[in-house]
């Protein structure tokens, strides 16, 4: 039997822990994704898509439980090596963009790469072959605060996919964005998927983008409630 | 990329970074200003106590300056300047003879300072000559003609021309007395000095108070006076233990004590100054930066180590803390060259000065380019250490705790 590409074992995760009000974000979630899956964790708001997600990232750490990526733990381990790992490996795609403000698309774009040490002629090359693909080719000389929403979303989408990262973790992707937006930033993600067999995992309270799913993941108080590949 | 960043943080954050350069470069002037004026201030009190008459280096027979008596004298005046001609680091040299006598006047007597001098050479060692206020000075050949202080000169209601008396005990414990004119007199500003002081050419002294070739001391003036201490050690080694070579710092040893602690409370302001400086840029840096966690937590969840956002910050500190530096030493340089070309004038304050045995009232700052680095290194490390724990202490967030920060 083949190992998962991911693999979530028993995570718990509780907020104050050891005080009088803790709060169990987590309670032994136990998940496996294979490579090249297009999955969408969603759920009401509070269930734990957006904490499971960083833990899965690496952003945060469980209370307990383990998360092993393509073979390689990313939980327990030490800050610096959990940077490299998400530098190498994890694209993340957050609501609320988290561009870097100072930097221009297209340099918000290469900065991964840059960070992974690849060449000037390659970092230029891939971004615009990115830019190409999500449409924002007009836009890679703007500073963030030039775009507007649904444009910072495109530019964050393809610094996650450009340094050609083995996951992307989507945090509610489209919860800014107009359904027009929303709908298109989903096909393209759709096509990245398919296209480049990244691994992409997004959570979302909206039905039409859980619509687009393959493998759907529905939380509830921190538990797994459905656990489903519909597609 | 990390340069870039911390370039456009610099722009981005424009009244942060010109809060921190301005407060930066005010301090770095200051420091640089207080150094240069603390400096100019010590070498004119330097210039004017010992250049006005002690001079640099004195020689003395052992013994001279615990006990100034007549048995204390150099009593082969030849020796001495054989010994001294040719000798290296010394631009010139001459002998003295100083003792006390009565004057009279037709209206008063006063008592008062009555040295020999050669005239000719004190004019390179002492500002005596630089000193003349009326008449003329004097020369080798003069007989009978005294050069005197200003104050001795109204105390004694005498002017240049007029004549004198005076009765004192001359090298051989003979009693010696003479009339002499006023060739001219003399104003230092050392109200002391000039109110006691009066010269005389040594070979109209010598015959005729009995002192053919002795001297109390002799006066050396070195071809490089920041070195008095480093030559003085070398002539006494030349004459041996019958001698004594004092440097300045030696035989005004109340000065220097003095310079020291005006030097000390000159720094200990300066440290106060700067432990609140260093706290200000500190707290403020801590300020501006928590106001920049979020985007921190944005470079280490893409995969930014901490080693590397450590050193993204500290090079916008660098950048930050140089051109503060080098603003503040421009500013506090151009002002210590200003006031270092046009000294700074305390008018009003002559009196309060005299009492420091200050002659003049105006401070020139001391120019000196590698002070002001000196300074500004000070000041550099001060700015980039003070932000250093307000780096260290966002950089230990956690990558989520870091963007979720409000």
């Amino acid at each position: 039997m083949t190992k998962p590409f991911l693999d979530v074992q028993k995570i718990s995760k509780i907020f104050h822990p050891g005080r009088e009000v803790q709060v169990r974000a987590l309670v032994d979630i136990s998940l496996s994704f294979d490579r090249g899956e297009f999955v969408v964790i969603h759920g009401p708001s509070g269930s734990g898509k957006t904490t499971l997600l960083n833990i899965m990232g690496g952003l945060d750490s469980p209370t307990s439980g383990m998360v092993i990526l393509d073979n390689e733990k990313i939980t327990g381990v030490e800050e610096k090596h959990l940077s490299r790992l998400r530098r190498d490996h994890i694209g993340f795609v957050f609501q609320a963009y988290n561009l870097i403000p100072v930097l221009t698309a297209k340099e918000n774009i290469e900065y991964v790469m840059q960070l992974q040490g690849r060449s000037r002629r390659e970092c230029e090359q891939r971004s615009r072959e990115v830019a190409e693909k999500l449409a924002i080719a007009g836009l890679l000389g703007k500073l963030p605060g030039e775009m507007s929403g649904g444009q910072q979303q495109r530019v964050a989408v393809a610094r996650a996919v450009a340094s050609r990262p083995k996951l992307i973790l989507a945090d509610e992707p489209t919860a800014n964005l107009d359904s027009k937006s929303a709908a298109g930033l989903m096909g393209m993600m759709q096509a990245l998927n398919e296209d480049e067999g990244i691994t992409i995992i997004f959570s979302s309270h909206d039905p039409l983008v859980i619509g687009k799913a393959k493998h759907s993941i529905l939380l509830k108080d921190g538990e797994v409630a459905a656990d489903e590949f519909p597609g | 990329m990390f340069f870039k960043i911390a370039v456009r943080n610099i722009f981005a954050y424009a009244k942060r970074s010109i809060i921190t350069v301005v407060l930066l470069a005010c301090t770095t002037a200051l420091l640089v200003f207080a150094s240069a004026y603390m400096d100019g201030s010590h070498a004119r009190l330097i210039q004017s106590s010992v250049e006005i008459y002690p001079g640099y280096v004195q020689i003395t027979h052992q013994g001279f300056r615990d006990n100034p008596s007549l048995e204390n004298l150099i009593f082969d005046a030849g020796q001495v300047s054989a010994s001294l001609r040719d000798f290296p680091g010394i631009a010139v040299f001459a002998a003295r003879f100083e003792s006390f006598v009565l004057f009279s006047s037709a209206d008063k007597a006063v008592g008062g300072m009555f040295t020999a001098i050669e005239p000719e050479k004190e004019m390179s060692i002492s500002r005596l000559a630089a000193s003349l206020k009326q008449g003329s000075y004097l020369t080798s050949a003069d007989d009978a003609l005294v050069y005197m202080g200003s104050e001795l000169a109204r105390r004694l209601k005498v002017g240049v021309g007029d004549q004198l008396a005076f009765v004192g005990t001359g090298a051989d414990y003979s009693f010696a007395a003479d009339n002499l004119t006023v060739k001219g007199i003399f104003q230092t500003g050392l109200f002391d000095f000039d109110s006691r002081a009066s010269f005389v050419a040594k070979p109209y002294f010598d015959r005729v108070m009995a002192a053919e070739n002795y001297a109390t001391h002799f006066i050396v003036q070195p071809l490089r006076p920041e070195e008095a201490a480093t030559l003085a050690a070398a002539i006494g080694r030349r004459l041996g233990p019958a001698f004594d070579a004092a440097s300045w710092q030696q035989t005004m040893a109340g000065l220097v004590q003095a310079m020291r602690v005006d030097s000390i409370f000159g720094y200990i302001t300066l440290a106060i100054i700067f432990i609140v400086i260093f706290f200000v840029v500190m707290i403020y840096t801590l300020l501006v930066i928590y106001a920049r966690v979020r985007e921190i937590g944005i470079l280490r969840a893409v995969g930014t180590t901490p080693g590397q956002v450590l050193s993204m910050l500290l090079l916008e500190s660098v950048l930050l803390g140089l051109a503060s530096v080098l603003l503040g030493g421009l500013i506090g340089g151009a002002l210590a060259w200003y006031f270092h070309i046009h000294p700074i004038v305390f008018s009003g304050f002559e009196e309060q000065f005299k009492q420091y045995g200050l002659a003049l009232t105006a401070m020139p700052t001391d120019f000196a380019p590698l002070i002001i680095m000196r300074d500004m290194a000070i000041m550099f490390v001060l700015s980039v250490s003070a932000t250093l724990y307000p780096i260290f202490k966002v950089n230990r967030f956690r990558p989520i705790e870091a963007i979720h920060h409000v």
